[in-house]
């Protein structure tokens, strides 16, 4: 938040003073700086480099976990663009925003680097002999188990990770995902057979989405984003209807033709009344369904979500008139007590269309379980911290998870981790967890590290991503992870892994060693290997799993909406935003000086709140209000939008860092801290978006620093975009 | 609390400009001959023994021999250190000169040496390379020490190489706006670009 205590004329006269005194040093003709710099000069090139023009390496983006290949423009030893790379076919040549700051989550100035070991509050530096040698010890004292928290792993780290873990005897994984679609895993995997199923949103004619932001944050947003667009304007020049249904607008809210405003957690009761309209409509439906769905009458339902029978019967008409859609079950639908419940109701709407077997397909195996991704979960981090409260924890690693900036405060994770005597944290920034550890080993970036992954949604095939280094390292003192893990497990099995010099010699002949299986045997083994990192990706075998076809299970019941609560009367949204997710890119500057799609609101939190709330309570745009929830409470400033329900608000999820570095910290509010412990009853995952608040004016206002023009704009007069009704727009006629 | 604000911005302002006079009190870095000042290098490199005439002693090696990057890039570049060495491990007769012991041992410890820019335009000038060399040698068909010649001087005839031109804005703009044939065989003629962005981007 900006305050504004410096007002223009002062501005001016300061301007004025000491533009004037620069001007007195004057201009010089002393531009021409000959022997001041060094020239780069090589020892020995390669005949394909040459100064000043850039070559393009195949690697893979690391960002979020979507696993976008991408290639890296290279000039003078130096990465200095990210592109996507054709070759994949999650993205298929492109980039989002997130991905573009892939490189300053690599020259980040605030990346640590050198091992640091705890003295009282200060870090160390010590060599990483003595880092690896003081973990061996640390293992070996007392009883308890070693507990290694990752967020979700894949490829050959996975397979070195899973090997040490089990070389120690007492070592647990828990992986964590603080935003990801675990409900919808476990839904999917009852409704369909599979945890990601294959959505084909370009074979579809109407997409009705549950709050699923598929263009925005949402599992494979680069691949949707391409599939969207042939949804739009198939080869046949057909354009396909989306419907989005969620509390809090996204930004494939924003794109989509109709976006409905639903009374949050009542998704379910929705997806069964458009089931009931359906079937009103003549839609065959199995006789368990229809037993299920009876008391969900369109005016009932209506009256529960607050969605009006009239878009509810246009709706069901597209629905009828069109096939085949698809519906999909997003995280503004997971994130309550009742999620799973919410993700089945989804579910069995989709299968009673007839969708499965057409507009959604099924993923292909990988005939290597070993390297298959392990997604990740909230319900890991739930079980890691009861471990740590019964001190069962003697060490705990931390790797590309941030759970002390992640955790709700009522779960006193940080109080827990105080508890485990022995703390090492993999970083790249000291970030809120890092500075809890004891030892912080200091990590290579994505640009500098070899790496394999198998991304959990691949749109063709099944693949395996390359990550190879685009550049030297910019720091002697840091390290890659499957360097760690190869060092660690020498400490164990010293006989089985001593034959690798380093993770570098380990992955090229595990690689090797699979061409047979690959249909590569003809090839040599330098062919082999240098075709696959020059495309960045390999294509494994893949077996196709069939779907589950059977149409109901039994097992659906849905809870009435919810009760007011006078005490706190708001819904709190925490938004998933496309740039900063869980917050784990927040010192990237770009991200934050990135405007928000919908707000276009920069570097700062804000409070999305519906204009109709916010006249009742008395707030305008800037006002800096208290969000408090019965665990915890933020301050923020208040931006008033109508793409929300009137009792909701929302907050975007990683602002609010205390630690990490210079553009993290202190900018914003952390959502997550305040978010009530309230689980889903199937899964034991936090729901997210079942927390209630209250909102009350901070006595202060600001100017919100953003993009847009003035708020309801006119456009400056032109009149581009032609604002109608939109009870006028007939969404089942007008396509 | 502005007023302080204030303040310190005079203070910089004030800083900057004594500095700015302290830098102009050094040797100027254009003399009135337009020779830029002397540099340092590593090791001290003959062009004249390289490239001079043969008649005083030089090899006559094309520039572009060594600078081979300048035809194909916006920047000439430094040879890589295995393209000296490619030549002097043949030549023996020069092996235990101090210049040469000097290049096998950055070669030995395969360090890059450490050359330092002569002409360095600043940051917001792009200067092509590629473009000039293409015009003059190629389509023009010019002797190539001659239209390296235009900016960079007699090379032919130093050691470590000086700046001989001012290679200030006023002295490229004079070139470009000179009528000059568009290829060796044509009587058309035409000029440099004028536009900023050409060499401001």
């Amino acid at each position: 938040m900006i305050e504004n205590s410096f007002n223009r004329r002062d501005f001016m006269r300061v301007l004025g003073w000491g533009g004037a005194t620069v001007a007195l040093s004057g201009c010089g003709n002393t531009s021409v700086e000959d022997g001041k710099e060094f020239v780069t000069s090589y020892v020995e090139a390669a005949d394909y480099v040459i100064p000043s023009i850039g070559t393009y390496f195949n690697t893979t983006c690391a960002q979020c976990d979507a696993g976008c290949g991408i290639m890296g423009r290279v000039r003078e030893g130096r990465v200095l663009k990210l592109e996507g790379n054709p070759t994949s076919s999650i993205n298929k040549g492109k980039t989002c925003g997130l991905g573009q700051a892939g490189v300053q989550a690599h020259y980040n100035p605030d990346r640590v680097r050198e091992p640091l070991l705890r003295n009282g509050s200060k870090g160390e530096t010590i060599t990483w002999e003595k880092a690896l040698e003081l973990i061996k010890d640390k293992i070996g004292v007392g009883a308890g188990e070693v507990a290694f928290l990752t967020g979700g792993v894949s490829g050959h780290t996975k397979v070195l990770l899973k090997n040490y873990l089990d070389a120690l005897g007492s070592g647990h994984h828990y992986a964590y995902e603080a935003v990801s679609p675990a409900i919808i895993r476990a839904a999917n995997k009852k409704a369909y057979g599979v945890e990601m199923p294959r959505l084909r949103l370009d074979k579809a004619k109407v997409i009705v989405s549950f709050g699923a932001d598929f263009l925005g944050a949402w599992v494979s947003p680069v691949h949707f984003a391409q599939q969207y667009a042939r949804f739009r304007k198939n080869a046949k020049g057909e354009r396909g209807v989306l419907v989005q249904i969620e509390s809090k607008m996204t930004l494939t809210g924003a794109n989509a033709d109709r976006w409905l405003a639903v009374r949050p957690g009542t998704e379910g009761i929705l997806a069964l009344g458009l089931i009931n309209g359906l079937a009103a409509a003549g839609l065959s439906v199995p006789k368990d369904v229809l037993d299920l769905i009876r008391s969900y009458t369109i005016s009932r339902v209506s009256k529960d979500t607050g969605v009006s029978t009239e878009h509810m019967d246009k709706l069901i008409a597209l629905l009828r008139a069109r096939s085949p859609s698809l519906v999909i079950a997003g995280s503004a639908a997971e994130g309550y007590a009742h999620g799973s419940q919410n993700a089945a109701a989804i579910n069995l709407l989709n299968k009673v269309l007839g969708n499965v077997g057409k507009t959604v397909e099924p993923p292909s195996a990988i005939s290597f379980p070993q390297i298959t991704p392990t997604t990740g979960s909230r319900s890991a981090l739930q079980a890691l911290n009861d471990s740590m409260a019964q001190g069962k924890v003697k060490v705990l690693f931390s790797y590309g998870a941030n759970p002390v900036f992640t955790a709700p405060i009522t779960m006193k994770l940080k109080e827990n981790m105080k508890k485990v005597p022995f703390k090492v944290a993999f970083a790249h920034y000291m970030d809120e967890t890092a500075v809890e550890a004891d030892l912080v080993l200091p990590l290579n970036s994505a640009m500098e590290d070899w790496s394999t992954s198998v991304p959990e949604y691949v749109a063709e095939g099944a693949q395996l991503n390359i990550q190879q280094p685009l550049m030297e390292k910019l720091y002697p003192g840091t390290l890659g992870m499957g360097d760690i893990l190869l060092a660690l497990l020498k400490q164990r099995r010293p006989d089985e892994y001593k034959g690798y010099e380093d993770f570098y010699s380990y992955l090229r002949g595990a690689m090797v060693s699979i061409k047979g299986t690959l249909g590569k045997a003809s090839e040599s083994d330098d062919t082999f290997w240098d075709g696959a990192l020059s495309h960045g990706v390999v294509k494994l075998k893949d077996t196709p799993i069939s779907l589950a076809n059977k149409v109901f299970s039994g097992n659906l019941a849905l809870p009435a909406p919810f009760a007011e609560d006078g005490g706190y009367p708001l819904h709190l949204i925490p938004a998933v935003s496309a740039s900063l997710r869980d917050g784990r890119n927040a010192n990237e500057p770009w991200l934050q000086e990135s405007p928000d799609p919908l707000t276009t609101i920069v570097w700062d939190s804000w409070v999305e709140v519906h204009p109709k709330t916010a006249a009742k309570l008395g707030i305008v745009e800037g006002d800096i209000v208290e969000v408090a929830s019965k665990s915890g409470a933020i301050k923020a400033q208040v931006y008033v939008f109508p793409g929300i329900h009137p009792d909701v608000i929302s907050v975007p999820l990683g602002y609010g860092h205390e630690a990490m570095g210079r553009y993290a910290k202190g900018v914003g509010a952390n959502v997550f801290r305040m978010l009530d412990p309230i689980f889903d009853k199937e899964t034991g995952e936090l729901a997210m978006h079942e927390t209630r608040v209250k909102i009350t004016k901070a006595g202060q206002r600001v100017i919100i620093v953003k993009d847009e023009g003035p708020a309801g704009g006119n456009q400056m007069g032109r009149k581009i975009a032609v604002r109608m009704s939109s009870e006028k727009a007939n969404i089942s006629k007008e396509v | 609390m502005y007023h302080f604000l204030r303040l310190s911005v005079l203070f910089i302002g004030l800083f900057a400009a004594s500095c700015g006079y302290a830098a102009n009190a050094t040797p100027p870095l254009t003399t009135s001959d337009d020779l830029g000042p002397k540099v340092e290098q590593p090791i001290e490199f003959p062009h004249d023994r390289h490239a001079g005439d043969a008649a005083k002693g030089g090899m006559q090696i094309n520039c572009m021999y060594c600078h081979t990057y300048a035809r194909r890039s916006a920047v000439a570049g430094i040879p890589p250190l295995q393209k000296c060495i490619g030549c002097h491990q043949s030549i023996e007769s020069v092996r235990e000169t101090p210049r040469i012991k000097k290049l096998f041992e950055y070669w030995e410890a395969k360090k890059a040496v450490p050359w330092k820019k002569v002409h360095d335009l600043p940051d917001f000038v792009r200067f092509n390379h590629e473009r000039h060399i293409q015009r003059f040698i190629f389509k023009q068909g010019k002797p190539v020490q001659e239209a390296c010649g235009y900016c960079h001087g007699d090379v032919k005839t130093m050691t470590v190489a000086r700046r001989q031109k001012p290679l200030s804005m006023g002295w490229c703009v004079s070139c470009h706006q000179k009528d000059h044939p568009v290829d060796a065989a044509s009587t058309k003629t035409t000029h440099g670009p004028n536009d900023c962005w050409q060499c401001h981007k």
